[in-house]
């Protein structure tokens, strides 16, 4: 019986230190510890409660709308601000004068700007492991090829990091590839041998499977061997599935490599002063683009200058309206003579433009005498099934 | 003698119980909760998302935009990394060399191969927070968790450094900060995503490579591109069941 004693006593204590180790447990455990699991719920509130550093574009673009408008029409449309210009915070922070700006110095809202060949060569340097597609420069051979002979020249000399191949969206729109979506877009019979994988394909096309008479005519031309199609048409692949074709006949362009600069070779290429160089001349546009190509189109290839004289590239059909009807509505009038005279649309499109107040009641006539596809070439096809 | 033995251990016991208390009180007082700023989000509000995420080697070009910006961004100690990007090499022979110099920090400089190289490609490498994660079983104190919207987290005030966690983690994604003395790695930037931002890397990106998105919304666009591209996972035979999907992954990487 005195050992049953001992044995009660030695349980009770054992159970009672158990539930003091429970009690303590469960006064020790932080607050909200196992709400949802065994951590303290706390701390994924905690988580989202810090402050956001690296800036998304769209914020930038609420203040440097211009910058970001001429950012979003060239090739780097893609890089994100804060690749080159830092993250920002501070920036952002001090100029919308919020809570916290107080503390920050002018020098610290400053936003990175210089740029050497490091900043550029982050992307462009040439590596085995970077994807073919994507522009590569080894810096060497480019001075090389550019003939520039001091080396300490940077990209930005030449290169607009906002605009560095000057596309305009307009072009980029308009002169889209006949894309290659089937075999058969290429290949009239069945091919050979056949690809699991269009990446192992050994190539899409080349320029001269479509274009003979234009790759013929370059390599009799002076520039051939030195540039080749690429280096004024870009091949463009903004996802797996498409390509994209475009083209420049930017004056800023051809000036990359023919503009007199201090640290190039004098000599080769042949050099202009520019702008010098046109200011003689009459009968030029100067805020026309594709100045070089009116007199220097023949020494690179034969080449339709379509577009100069096309009075509607990309999408004039939208743009051009809103233009007008800005402009007409100023003046009071609504009538396309008060730019153009009435020759202008006659010549091409035979008809008075816009169509003369009887036309409604005539234009059967019109169709008979003209043909059904002068209206086709401004109206689609649905337009006239509306009535019809 | 035994009298004075006796108060003796009167003074000691109550001296014992005064200090426990004493304790006790104490570390209420330094685990007591302190206010949280942010507007609250409920259980239910996170329960709604289930991140995730897609690398696609075949697009990156190992600038490194992601890592700096990630290392500003989360403030990661020097030669740390919450993500970096590593380069594959292959050269004729068969031969494969691997390299990450500070993590792609500045990019890389030169080829390692001075012959051919028949074949080469960028990985980038992050925190996979996987479904079956090993670094949380691990925690002895329970401050590696996963949230409802399925995100690899660390509380770091109840972190004890001991590093359990940065061995247990197959992918090496997890490091100990030295100058806090807790551990820590990706949180997906947890604290911009509940903001409507993306994630610091995947915002710095020039070219796309990285995705991410919400696994539950089926209309989202890393479920489109999840359907019509093939996929693979880092390490599947350890069955920690990763949330991060590597586009193009080759079968050098692991």
């Amino acid at each position: 019986m005195k050992d049953k004693l001992h044995i009660i006593i030695v349980f009770s204590i054992i159970v009672v230190l158990i539930i003091f180790a429970f009690i303590i447990d469960g006064i020790l455990q932080p607050k909200s510890f196992n709400e949802h699991g065994h951590y303290r719920w706390d701390a994924v509130n905690e988580s989202i409660d810090h402050s956001v550093v690296n800036q998304n574009i769209n914020t930038c673009s609420e203040c440097h709308q211009e910058i970001y408008q001429l950012h979003q029409k060239d090739a780097h449309y893609n890089v994100p601000c804060v690749d080159c210009h830092s993250a920002g915070n501070l920036h952002v922070s001090f100029h919308r004068k919020d809570a916290n700006s107080k503390n920050i110095s002018k020098k610290q809202a400053e936003l990175k700007k210089e740029f050497n060949f490091e900043g550029c060569l982050y992307c462009h340097r040439k590596l085995a492991a970077r994807p073919s597609d994507f522009p590569q420069v080894d810096q060497k051979e480019h001075y090389k090829f550019l003939h520039i002979t001091d080396t300490a020249t940077k990209c930005i000399e030449c290169h607009s990091p906002h605009e560095p191949i000057f596309l305009l969206t307009d072009s980029r729109k308009s002169r889209l590839h006949p894309m290659v979506y089937k075999c058969t877009d290429c290949h009239k019979t069945k091919p050979k041998k056949s690809f699991y994988d269009v990446a192992d394909h050994p190539k899409i096309f080349e320029c001269k499977d479509c274009h003979p008479d234009v790759v013929k005519d370059f390599e009799s031309k002076p520039h051939f061997n030195y540039v080749e199609c690429r280096t004024c048409h870009l091949f463009h692949k903004e996802n797996e599935n498409m390509g994209r074709m475009y083209k420049n006949g930017n004056a800023k362009f051809c000036l990359l490599c023919h503009e007199s600069k201090p640290f190039k070779d004098p000599k080769y290429p042949p050099k202009v002063e520019w702008p010098s160089h046109i200011k003689g001349l009459k009968n030029i546009d100067k805020k026309d683009t594709k100045i070089c190509l009116d007199c220097h189109s023949k020494q690179i290839h034969t080449m339709e200058l379509k577009l100069r004289g096309n009075p509607h590239p990309g999408n004039w059909r939208t743009e051009h309206k809103k233009f007008a009807k800005t402009e007409i509505l100023s003046k009071g009038k609504i009538s396309c003579m008060n730019c153009h005279t009435k020759e202008t649309c006659f010549n091409c499109h035979k008809l008075e433009m816009p169509h003369s107040e009887t036309f409604l009641e005539n234009h059967k006539e019109t169709i008979d005498k003209k043909g059904k596809k002068l209206c086709l070439s401004c109206h689609s096809q649905r337009f006239c099934n509306d009535c019809h | 003698m035994k009298k004075n033995d006796d108060i003796d251990r009167r003074k000691f016991i109550k001296l014992g119980l005064c200090s426990s208390a004493g304790l006790l009180l104490g570390s209420l007082y330094a685990f007591s909760d302190k206010p949280v700023n942010s507007e609250f989000k409920s259980y239910k509000d996170l329960y709604k998302y289930n991140w995730g995420y897609i690398v696609d080697t075949t697009r990156c070009i190992g600038c490194g935009a992601c890592v700096r910006a990630c290392s500003v961004e989360n403030e990661v100690p020097d030669s740390y990394f919450r993500t970096w990007v590593e380069r594959y090499e292959i050269n004729s022979k068969e031969e494969v060399r691997v390299d990450s110099p500070n993590g792609a920090m500045q990019s890389f400089k030169e080829n390692n191969f001075k012959d051919e190289i028949v074949k080469a490609f960028f990985v980038p490498k992050i925190c996979n927070h996987c479904r079956n994660s090993a670094c949380t079983q691990v925690c002895p104190v329970g401050a590696s968790y996963h949230t409802p919207d399925g995100v690899v987290l660390i509380d770091k005030e109840h972190c004890i450094g001991c590093g359990y966690c940065v061995q247990a983690c197959p992918y090496g994604c997890r490091y100990i900060d030295h100058k806090k003395g807790t551990a820590d790695k990706c949180t997906l930037c947890y604290h911009r995503i509940h903001k409507g931002e993306l994630p610091a890397c995947v915002n710095a990106c020039p070219r796309n490579a990285r995705i991410f998105g919400n696994l539950k919304d089926p209309k989202s666009n890393i479920n489109k591109i999840l359907h019509q591209r093939r996929y693979g996972i880092l390490k599947p035979d350890l069955g920690t069941n990763p949330k991060c999907f590597y586009l193009g992954l080759d079968l050098e990487v692991k």
